[in-house]
């Protein structure tokens, strides 16, 4: 039996045939290896599955189109909202515009503060205690309830809904960017003190380069919660966004209409993660190594 | 090449530790030591008997919130030292490379700190990196990460890292004890090798008899905590040192006298190994 099994890019073991497996062990085995082929099976099916569903019980009257439009009322929705002949616009093309550039200057916002405050406070215990409490608790603070203090302090303007985003992210980042720091062993910063680094040095040159792939991973989140925030933050006075789309047709009671806007949201939020995951995939190639 | 002069003393270092229930524990209990030419210093001890904390002690490496040492000095030429010095680098047993840097960088890390930056002028530097990569005999890998090297080429390169800034005094903690017992074999033999063609003052902790007695010039033994010096000599059999000289009388001799004073003193924690 073979003990020494070749460790996968998560550290785990790869094949575990060598290991005498008995075929009951194909459930409940964290560690098993599932075929690229039997995972993406799964994934399809389960969503066609639920496509399915969708349509029998939309189909069939079962439940009503205020309530639940059947897929295909929503792909005409989306259709409509892509382009609409008769005023020759695209109602999506817009407001997907307008709420990717506010995600973007919320993001820059982010990075620009959120990061640099994180990496304080994971590089000083005494900025650590001073803003911890100030940071922390926000993590669960009902951020919806925000809006309407945003709105006192900010107006109604571009400006709230891009600091809504940010607030609403940022209290995630600062504290994961914080722990990014944090995590890197000791013995760097003692082997570049004892080169001759002075602490700051120490920080810039032998933790922060090993903290990145996890910051950038903060950023990923940070972005992710932003897309899950968007629909709040143009709830108040938004002439264009997604979340507006999706407000405007709630009013009209065009249930396709927000379908056809929650699965646009949906979509680009992947689309954003996974383009994140690569550019981090390049930018930090020996992470998955270490 | 002549060894540059040097002269590192330890003075009645006592070392304690807050211990529970209000106690003191003392883990170090009145070491003298004095280090004045260059050489290989074995410092060997039970693990936990304090010989790392000596150590990092001489290296300036100094745990937060606790006095150290709590009595006694490090002199370095003759001058108290509390802190990181120029002339005294430290090689760990987690050798820290950057994973994000390649060989040559790694090695030429030191040159990113404004304090060598000063020193050094840059084309000084980089041919001293070069030639240095090339010493520990990683001259092939200069481009590669330290995720596409072994364990014994990544401790090569926090060995270049350590020699590039040419100290007087080189501290080793442990440095080889995660490697398997060939590569130790093999940096053991490109220690040796570098000692050679620049001599400094080595002071390498271990807990290995076998290889105290496989490099040092000087073995000097830690008894278990508190730490006392248990025992000091020289050995005068050149290096490399033949598998047949270390199974000589003399060498069997000097295992058996190490292996004596370390159990002199039972009933602390630690032991010590023996591998051949």
């Amino acid at each position: 039996m073979p003990c020494a099994e070749p460790l996968d890019a998560r550290g785990r073991a790869g094949s575990l045939t060598g290991i005498a497996m008995a075929a009951a062990d194909k459930h409940w085995n964290p560690y098993a290896l599932l075929p690229a082929r039997t995972t993406r099976m799964l994934g399809v099916g389960a969503v066609v599955t639920v496509l399915v569903l969708w349509a029998v019980v939309t189909g069939f009257g079962w439940i009503g189109p205020n309530k639940l439009p059947a897929p295909w009322q929503v792909a005409k929705a989306f259709a409509y909202l892509a382009w609409d002949g008769e005023n020759q616009r695209s109602l999506l093309w817009n407001a997907t515009l307008w709420s990717v550039g506010r995600v973007l200057a919320a993001g820059a916002l982010v990075i620009a503060i959120g990061i640099p405050v994180g990496v304080l406070m994971g590089a000083s215990p005494r900025v650590n205690a001073t803003l911890s409490p100030l940071v922390d608790p926000f993590r669960s603070a009902p951020v919806v309830a925000l809006l309407p203090i945003m709105v006192m302090w900010f107006g109604i303007g571009e400006w709230m809904k891009i600091l809504f985003l940010y607030a609403g992210s940022v209290v995630y980042l600062i504290p994961m960017v914080r722990d990014a720091v944090r995590a890197v062993p000791q013995s760097y910063w003692i082997g570049a003190r004892d080169l001759g680094a002075t602490p700051w040095e120490a920080v810039r040159h032998a933790v922060l380069p090993l903290a990145m792939p996890r910051i950038a991973d903060a950023v990923i989140v940070a972005v992710s919660v932003m897309w899950t925030y968007i629909t709040v933050a143009e709830y108040v006075n938004a002439r264009e966004g997604l979340g507006q789309l999706i407000q405007n047709a709630r009013r009209f009671s065009a249930m396709d209409q927000v379908f056809a806007g929650i699965i646009v949201i949906i979509a680009f939020a992947l689309l954003t993660y996974h383009f994140m995951r690569w550019i981090k995939g390049r930018l930090y190639p020996w992470e998955t190594r270490v | 090449m002549t060894a540059a002069t040097v002269s590192l003393e330890l003075r009645e270092i006592v070392q304690e530790y807050p211990g529970r229930e209000g106690g003191v524990l003392r883990v170090i209990n009145g070491v003298s030591l004095h280090f004045d030419r260059p050489g290989i210093n074995m410092l060997l001890g039970p693990s936990g008997c304090g010989k790392s904390t000596l150590l990092h002690m001489m290296g300036g490496v100094r745990p937060i919130g606790v006095k150290t040492p709590t009595a006694g000095e490090v002199l370095i030429d003759g001058t108290p030292c509390h802190g990181a010095h120029d002339d005294v680098v430290m090689v760990f047993q987690r050798y820290a490379n950057r994973p994000d840097l390649d060989v040559w960088n790694n090695v030429a890390f030191p040159f990113r700190l404004a304090h060598w930056r000063k020193r050094v002028p840059e084309a000084e530097w980089k041919a001293r990196v070069d030639a240095m990569i090339d010493a520990v005999g990683l001259g092939a890998h200069r481009h590669h990460l330290p995720s596409q090297l072994s364990g014994g080429q990544n401790q090569r390169v926090a060995l270049a890292r350590a020699l590039v800034l040419r100290p007087r005094v080189l501290l080793m903690d442990e440095p080889f004890g995660a490697l398997d017992a060939q590569t130790r074999g093999e940096m053991q033999t490109l220690l040796v090798e570098l000692h050679e063609r620049h001599p400094c003052l080595v002071i390498f902790v271990t807990h290995d008899v076998t290889e105290a007695l496989l490099l040092g010039d000087r073995v000097i033994v830690l008894s278990t905590q508190p730490a006392v010096v248990a025992d000091d000599f020289s050995i005068l059999e050149p290096r490399p040192r033949s598998a047949a000289w270390q199974r000589s009388s003399e060498a069997v001799r000097m295992e058996e006298r190490i292996l004596d004073r370390l159990h002199s003193r039972s009933g602390g924690p630690g032991s010590v190994v023996v591998t051949i």
